[in-house]
Formats: C-alpha cells, structure tokens, sequence
C-alpha cells in the first residue's frame, strides 16, 4: 500500500507535466512541419523536439522529486507515517522507486506521441534513434531526478525544497558550462539532449551508445539516493 | 504488574533545550495511564522517543519489551501499538475510505467489522478527501484507525482535541472499552475531568522532568489541602514536615497543600495553638496546578 499511497500523492503532479509534455510536443512538432524545407526528412526537428522535450522533463522531475517525510513534517503528517510499522528505507526506496517509474513514462510517452505525430505527418522517424534520444534522456536525467529527491531529504518546506533544487540544477550548469574541463566530460545538458551524439549532416545521432556515461550517471544517482536514505535515517519526526 | 512501557534516564535535548530530562517511567500492563504536563511540557517528545520518531539523546527505553533504539524492534513494535499523534495527521489527498483501506494493510490485528461500525457510529463520509473533512470528523478517522484494531498498546496525544461532548464520551467509553479487552492505554490530555473519570495512574510531566507518578486512588487518598488559623502569624519553618510541598501565608491564615503525612501537619498546628484546622481532599486539576506551580 505505500507504492497506492506514493502513487496518490504524485499522481496530480505526473498527470499535469505527462498532458503538458504531449501537448507542447504535439503542438510543435505538428506545426513546426510547415517551415520545414520540401525536401527535409524532419530528423532536425526531432533533434529540437527532444531538445525542448528534456528541458520540461528536468522540470517535471525535479516537480516529482518534490515531497517525502521533510515535506510530510512541514504540512504536519509526518507522525503519521513513520509511526506504520514499516522502516524508512522503505518508505523512501517506494517513493523513490514510484518516481523513477513516472520519470520513465515521462520520457517515453512524449516520445511516442512525437512518432505518432510526424508519422501521420508522413515524415516517419527512425525508431532505434528515437530509442537513442529516450536512453539518454532517462540514463543521464536520473542524475536531476536524484538531485531533487537528495535536496528533499535535507531541505524542509513544502515548496522550498524543489526551489533549492532548481538552484542547485542552474549553479551546476553555469559551472559545467563556463569550465572548459568540465564541459567536457561533465555537461549533463549535452548528454541528455543528445547534442555531444548529434551529426549536423545527416540530423541523426551518430557512435556508439555511450553505455558508460550512461553507469557514471547511474551512480551518480546511486550515490545522491544512497545519502537520501541515511539522511531520512537520521531525522527526527 | 509487569511494565509495558519503561524508560531509565530518558533525555532529549535540543540545543541547550532540554525537552524530556532524566525520564523514569514505568506503564503498568492493563492499566489506563494519564500523561498530564503543560504545553512545551515534553509530553509528545517522550511519545515520539517511545514509538522511534525521534531519538533520545540520554537514556534508554522499552515499549512491550523492545528497545526503542533498535531500528528493527521499533517497527515490530509499531505493529502491536496503535498511536493516535497530536493534531491528527492524515493524509488530504486520499479519501475516508482509501485512508481506511491503507491503514488496514499494515497491521494484521485489524478488524474490518469494528471499522465498518466505527464508520457508521461516527457518520464518516467514506468518499470525501480527509483535507475537507471538519477538525471533529478528522479526530474520529483518527480514533477509528487505532480504535478497529487489537493492539497491545494504545498511545493518543490529547486524543479529545477537536471533538465535542457527545464524541469525547464515546471516546472515553471506548478507551474504557479497549482497557477493559486487556489493551494498555496510555494517553496524554488537557482534560482533567477526562482524567479523573478513567484513569487508573497519572503523570505529570513538567519541564521535561517527571513531578507525579502515581494512582489516581493514591493521590486522592494522600493529596490534602490543610487550612489553618493562628493567634498570631507562624514561621514558615515550622512546617517544614515531610509531605508539605506548598505554603502560603495571610497574615495569621495558613494554607498547605501536602501530599501526604497530613496527620503530622495537624499535629504541629495544634502544638502552635491553632485555632481553626480545615482538611479537604484536594481534586486532580488542583494537584496538577500545584505542581506545575511549583516545577
């Protein structure tokens, strides 16, 4: 029952950014086909479709992150469910767990909207690169989805803690993005768009699958929802 | 009479605050306890160190037997514990009816015909969201999850906050109730009234030290109040007799309050020549006044 109660907690949330990430997409790649060229195979606009597409998914996980026995303790809850006969790493590894889950569906269900799209558009679109966009975008985004799950185990306040996380996301950024080190092996950003895989000839992403940016990335997020648990562990409710 | 709950030199401090301070405690099984203290008295902190919400700072503790350190034995013991917390929190987002059904799931004494009654004598709305229920009906949700089980233990903090006349005497007669099937109830409350009419021992906390700790029938029987007159004003000293613990004086007028030895006050008063000796038992709000007062 605390997978049914992390799924009623979050479900307004993953509704609201699950329609609007179709919408957005839908919308644009359905009108964005107008300005392209007669003989464009539209694969750019898939480039800037998951673009704009991993934009409000880092959005909407760090939205999704937000909650969590802090959050509990602020609106007054929080006695409630630490005193179920249940241990926190429980509690938290569920709602960690339900919020991978929406994430991944976050991804994937835009994705196939965007192919149905430019399908009925008859410009279709190869599905093993859509397949490509969707892993990068899963594989290195757990890494926000993890920040904002960390944040919410050391940040009280009900909106206070996904606030942090954002500033936290936008600091990192600017620092991967202005250290020319960094930018290289470090710019989560170009990972997760897809632009360090990106050919601007042919618009499709080139190499082989980066399955070891890809593990960095997993543990990273293992590391940050690892110190979720001992700080959880460590609270008084 | 074995002890349920048992805590030796429990502390909790925050800071320099000192919440709960050298704790010793001892719930006696079957037993309706009171756990009477002021606001900020330490009251829910000692509750929430019982039940592993928050952890001492000093001392140690057993609820039915298992430490309230251990992690794991703290979850098996949530398990035969029902807790009603201050405040009632439940979640708004669900509903009546999934909160119930929620609950249910964790606990294997739960019994489905004694919610359902529940639901009915209180006229829960089954589907409406607990954020727009009234303070009243969410204190009785909050009963009736603790209340539809068989738990070892029953732990409320001011469980009649919120409701009114009618449902604070359903509540009484059900903790009567739960007592009476061999359930320990262990509730902290601002209601003395409440607390006289089915406690059997009574606590009172203040400032995080424990100041009472005894039945109701001891207090009732050894707590007087001692009016005396003199000829003349008497020294304070002069009743510096085991059992005094308070004095007042109004010119050749005296007023004890004394919890016990009663009969050795007297005594000295009519060594002094009183003239005038009153003894009256003294109610459960005023030894509770008197010690606070005094704390």
């Amino acid at each position: 029952m605390l997978w049914y109660k992390a799924w009623l907690e979050t479900r307004t949330r993953f509704l609201t950014c699950l329609s609007f990430l179709v919408a957005i997409l839908v919308f644009f790649v359905h009108h964005a086909e107008s300005i392209l060229p007669a003989k464009s195979n539209g694969y750019e606009l898939m480039f800037y479709a998951h673009f704009y597409l991993a934009a409000l998914w880092v959005l909407s996980v760090v939205l999704l992150g937000m909650g969590g026995l802090l959050r509990e303790r602020a609106t007054g809850v929080s006695s409630f469910t630490v005193a179920l006969p249940v241990s926190r790493e429980r509690l938290v590894t569920v709602r960690l767990s339900v919020g991978v889950l929406q994430a991944v569906a976050l991804a994937i269900v835009p994705w196939i909207a965007i192919l149905l799209v430019s399908s009925s558009n008859g410009r279709p679109f190869p599905i093993s690169q859509a397949c490509f966009y969707v892993l990068l975008l899963i594989g290195g985004g757990l890494v926000y989805f993890a920040v904002a799950i960390f944040v919410s185990s050391i940040v009280e306040g009900e909106y206070t803690a996904p606030a942090v996380a954002y500033g936290v996301l936008i600091l990192v950024a600017i620092v991967c993005g202005s250290v020319s080190k960094l930018r290289t092996y470090l710019d989560l950003w170009r990972f997760i768009t897809g632009d360090r895989y990106y050919n601007r000839t042919t618009h499709l992403l080139s190499g082989p699958f980066p399955w070891f940016g890809i593990a960095c990335c997993g543990c990273i997020a293992a590391v940050l929802f690892l110190g979720s648990l001992r700080a959880t562990g460590n609270q008084d409710f | 009479m074995t002890a349920v709950i048992q805590t030796r030199h429990l502390s909790k401090s925050y800071g320099r605050v000192q919440a709960v301070h050298q704790l010793n405690l001892e719930i006696k099984r079957g037993c309706i306890t009171a756990f009477l203290g002021r606001n900020g008295a330490g009251k829910s902190t000692t509750i929430k160190m019982l039940l592993g919400m928050i952890a001492p700072s000093a001392g140690e503790g057993t609820v039915l037997g298992l430490s309230i350190r251990d992690a794991e034995a703290n979850r098996e013991m949530r398990r035969r514990v029902a807790y009603v917390a201050e405040n009632k929190p439940l979640y708004g987002y669900m509903t009546v009816g999934q909160t119930i059904r929620f609950a249910s799931s964790f606990y294997p004494d739960w019994c489905a015909d004694r919610a359902k009654d529940l639901v009915n004598r209180y006229e829960l709305p089954i589907d409406r969201r607990v954020r727009l229920l009234s303070k009243g009906m969410r204190t009785k949700l909050a009963l009736l999850l603790a209340f539809s089980r068989r738990p070892d233990l029953l732990i409320l903090d001011e469980p009649s906050e919120g409701l009114d006349p009618v449902g604070i005497e359903e509540l009484l007669e059900s903790l009567a109730g739960q007592a009476a099937e061999g359930t320990t109830v262990f509730f902290s409350s601002h209601q003395i009234a409440e607390v006289e009419r089915i406690a059997d021992y009574v606590c009172v906390l203040e400032r995080g030290r424990l100041m009472v700790d005894a039945s109701l029938d001891h207090l009732r029987e050894s707590y007087r109040r001692i009016e005396l007159v003199f000829p003349s004003a008497p020294l304070e000293h002069d009743f510096c007799i085991s059992g005094v613990e308070r004095i007042r004086e109004h010119g050749c007028a005296v007023s004890i309050f004394a919890s016990g030895n009663a009969d050795a006050v007297v005594e000295r008063a009519r060594d002094l020549h009183a003239t005038s000796i009153e003894i009256a038992p003294v109610g459960l709000r005023e030894i509770f006044l008197e010690t606070v007062r005094e704390g």
